[in-house]
Parts: C-alpha cells; structure tokens; sequence
C-alpha cells in the first residue's frame, strides 16, 4: 500500500468511490429495516485504504444530510461512523472473516444506545440529568428488537462477504489498479 | 494465530453476553399489551392548536386498534403502510406533510412523547393519547 499524506488526484477518485459504493448499497437495501453494508464497507475501506478513510465519512455523511434532511439522526451519524472507523482502525491487523462478523454484530447490536445518546441529552436540557437518563433508555428499549435484527444483518453480511471481499481487494491492490 | 484465536473467543462471548442482557433488559422494561377492558382518552391537537377529545372503552390491546373502534366517534386516520408499521399522514382528515414543510402527526401518552408507532403502542387503562400536529425544528 502506497503511503501518502496528501490527496492526489487518485485519491480523490477512489475516495468519490467508496462514498458512491456505501450510498448505492445502502439504496439498494433500503426495502430491508435495519439492514445495511454500510458498516461493511466502512470496516473493509478502512483495512484496506488507510488514512484515505478520514475523508471518506464525513463526505459520506454529509451527502447522507444533503439527501435526507440535517436531522437528529444526522447528529447521531457524526459520531457513530466515525466511532467504528476508530475501532476497525484499532483492530486493523486482524484478519479473520470470523474476528470482523463479531465486531461489525457488536457494533449493529449496540447501535440503538448509541444513537440514544442525543435523547438523554435532549431530556436533560429540558429537565434533570435522571429524566434525559430516562428518556434515552425509553427510547432505546423500545427498539431492542431492531438492534437484534440489525446485529444478526451485519454479523451474517461480514461473515458472507469478508473473504471474497478481500480477496478481491488483494488482487487490485497486487496489481496496482486503485491502490 | 493463538492470539486471533484468543480475541475472536473473547469477542464472541462479548456478543452472547450482550444478547443475553439485551434480552433481558427488553423483556424487563419494554411496554407490553394488556388483556381486558380499558377505558382510554385519544386527544387529536391540530395545527392551529384546536384539541378534539375522544373516550372509548376498549378490549383493544394496541392503539391502532383502539383508533379503528373510534371511528364511530367521527376520529379518522390515513397513512402509508411500512415495515415499521403505519405512517400516519391524515388526522381527521388534517394532513401533515413533512415533505412540503416539515409537518408530522407527533404521538405523546399521558403527556410524554411517544416511543412507539400505533401498531406498537400498548393501550393502557387510564392512559391519554395525543396526536399532535408538530413541525420540524
């Protein structure tokens, strides 16, 4: 893998893909709640392109609140794409399709408390610290089901796609296409 | 290899484990239906803050159904059916129209926003719910 610390021109173009790789999938899988490759792509980008990466989820974000409205979701989208980025990053020598379908089911599985974060904020503005505590907890018990869903979503994907995924990866890598 | 191994042992018991207290934790606190008679208020707020108060003594184990029953009482509902259960669009024939201006029909029980859409929402005797006709922030 080239090492850079500035954009080029490549790296414009494959940083314009990967963002264009995670929002078709995402379109393609709408229909299905609560399952998506977006975690997918994010851990496997971040293996394979580096640092590129840091570019990649805020433009992926940003398009995201362009299509669907800067709502708060779009709060909880700037620190959860980036969170799993982080720990991809953190646990980025591991190679095993096994190792990342438990890392990627983790992180579906806690995505609801994660995204709950803004509801404990919004009702400790508006009240006492134990009634934002509250109705973030409300709010993410309520979608526990989802959560499930989403960890079962992300944990198969991973474990399907992980090996052909990389393999293919390798190749372009091997041959200098993209990388 | 001994250490990938060691990792992905402690990972997926991580993963168990936090299924397991998931579980739990939603079998513990989510609001679940109740059999048996209840006698509940539906209160529809519109868009120029006029409330309409609806009372209905129902078997109805979810608010849908209780909606449904009050249509004799002259309450209407329209929506767009999803995975995620109905999207309510109409209230008595009043449309929220989030994409034209960022309005939705709000659902608050007794007072505090609702977690739940109507196909989900536990009716409970006593309860009040409330369609608000609220726009984006």
């Amino acid at each position: 893998m080239k090492k850079s610390t500035s954009f080029s021109i490549r790296d414009i173009a494959q940083i314009g893909l990967m963002v264009a790789v995670i929002e078709v999938s995402k379109a393609a899988l709408s229909f299905l709640p609560n399952i998506e490759l977006t975690s997918f792509w994010l851990i496997i980008f971040t293996l394979f392109f580096g640092w590129k990466i840091i570019a990649v989820v805020p433009v992926f974000i940003l398009i995201e609140g362009t299509i669907y409205g800067m709502n708060l979701w779009w709060i909880m989208y700037l620190y959860i794409w980036p969170l799993l980025v982080l720990i991809a990053w953190l646990f980025r020598k591991n190679d095993s399709a096994f190792f990342w379908a438990i890392v990627s089911g983790v992180f579906g599985l806690c995505f609801g408390a994660l995204c709950s974060i803004p509801y404990i904020v919004i009702g400790w503005s508006s009240g006492t610290f134990m009634s934002g505590l509250r109705a973030g907890f409300v709010w993410w018990v309520a979608g526990i089901p989802w959560d499930f869903v989403h960890c079962g979503g992300n944990f198969t994907l991973m474990l399907i796609l992980y090996k052909p995924i990389t393999l293919a990866m390798r190749k372009i890598n091997s041959s200098n296409i993209m990388i | 290899m001994k250490n990938n191994t060691k990792k992905i042992i402690i990972g997926a018991v991580i993963l168990i484990v936090l299924i397991a207290l998931f579980a739990v934790i939603w079998n513990k606190f989510s609001a679940k239906p109740t059999k048996g008679a209840k006698n509940i208020t539906v209160e529809v707020v519109d868009n120029e803050g006029a409330t309409t108060d609806y009372t209905l003594d129902t078997d109805a184990e979810y608010l849908r159904q209780a909606m449904d029953e009050l249509g004799d009482q002259g309450f209407s509902y329209e929506g767009t059916e999803s995975e995620y259960g109905i999207m309510i669009e109409y209230v008595n024939e009043l449309r929220a129209d989030y994409t034209a201006d960022g309005a939705y029909w709000a659902i608050y029980v007794n007072g505090e926003y609702g977690q739940y859409g109507v196909d989900t929402q536990p009716v409970t005797d006593g309860d009040t719910y409330t369609f608000k006709y609220e726009l984006a922030q």
